[in-house]
């Protein structure tokens, strides 16, 4: 019989991320392609949902803070995908900050295939809409419903 | 637009602080259908301090309602609090309180 395992789980006051193989490569790829894609320049349209418009009645406002704000956080998302990388190539022992840097990275790359898959409607916590996504069969989809699992896993995790 | 925020436990110096009169800019997080409600809920407490029922009550307001006024501050306050949401890929806005000077 197979024992289930929590693929994020609370050690005291660390976490301990365990992947199998498959599970690791995956995301490490997944990881790797959103590196690339927040390299583009003109940036792509796939990972603008990283960035929000903060002063939405104010183009000025806005302009100034993306020019300041906006390397910043391309630079913490890169560092998200190496602290993730660094932990499931190494033991997959994360501190509170690692986890942390697990779950935003995890999601940055739900949102951006959220864009893929153009996502727009609410889908219950329990997926009962998604008999009605004409995409649900699709790869990407697949992906993100995985990285949910593991992101929900997390949230679980870090609150236990 | 008034705002709805009030400290649910004494030990939060950030949400006083808030409601002062010289600390207009709020912090607007919109809903959005990739986001899971746990994590929403979990992102709210862990930059906000705010307690579990806090953090789930605004969570709930921003699936149901649109969005929800998550914390507000000075602008550099406001500034930060939105970097922080979008680092954890939040869908946030700031703008100012009320009529402008």
């Amino acid at each position: 019989m197979i024992r289930f395992r929590a693929p994020v789980r609370r050690d005291g006051d660390r976490f301990v991320v365990g992947l199998s193989d498959d599970e690791a490569d995956l995301v490490l790829r997944l990881l790797s392609e959103l590196r690339e894609l927040l390299g583009m320049e003109p940036p792509s349209p796939l990972v603008e949902r990283l960035f929000p418009v903060v002063h939405r009645d104010d183009p000025e406002q806005e302009a100034e803070y993306q020019r300041w704000m906006r390397p910043e956080l391309v630079q913490s998302k890169l560092t998200a995908i190496a602290t993730i990388e660094a932990a499931l190539l190494g033991d997959g022992v994360l501190d509170e900050g690692g986890l942390m840097a697990f779950m935003q990275g995890v999601n940055s790359v739900r949102l951006v295939l959220g864009v893929m898959l153009d996502i727009t409607d609410d889908v219950d916590e329990d997926g009962e809409d998604e008999d009605d996504d004409p995409d649900s069969d699709s790869y990407e989809h697949q992906l993100y419903t995985y990285l949910s699992w593991l992101l929900e896993w997390s949230v679980r995790a870090v609150n236990a | 637009m008034p705002t709805t925020l009030s400290p649910t436990r004494v030990e939060q110096p950030d949400v006083d602080e808030a409601t002062a009169p010289d600390h207009p800019w709020i912090v607007i997080v919109w809903n959005d259908p990739v986001n899971l409600m746990s994590y929403v809920t979990f992102v709210l407490q862990k930059l906000f301090g705010y307690s579990l029922e806090k953090a789930t009550e605004l969570m709930l307001d921003v699936h149901h309602k649109g969005k929800a006024v998550v914390a507000n501050g000075t602008r550099e306050q406001a500034e930060m609090h939105v970097f922080r949401l979008h680092e954890h890929g939040l869908w946030a806005s700031m703008e100012k309180d009320g009529p402008s000077e």
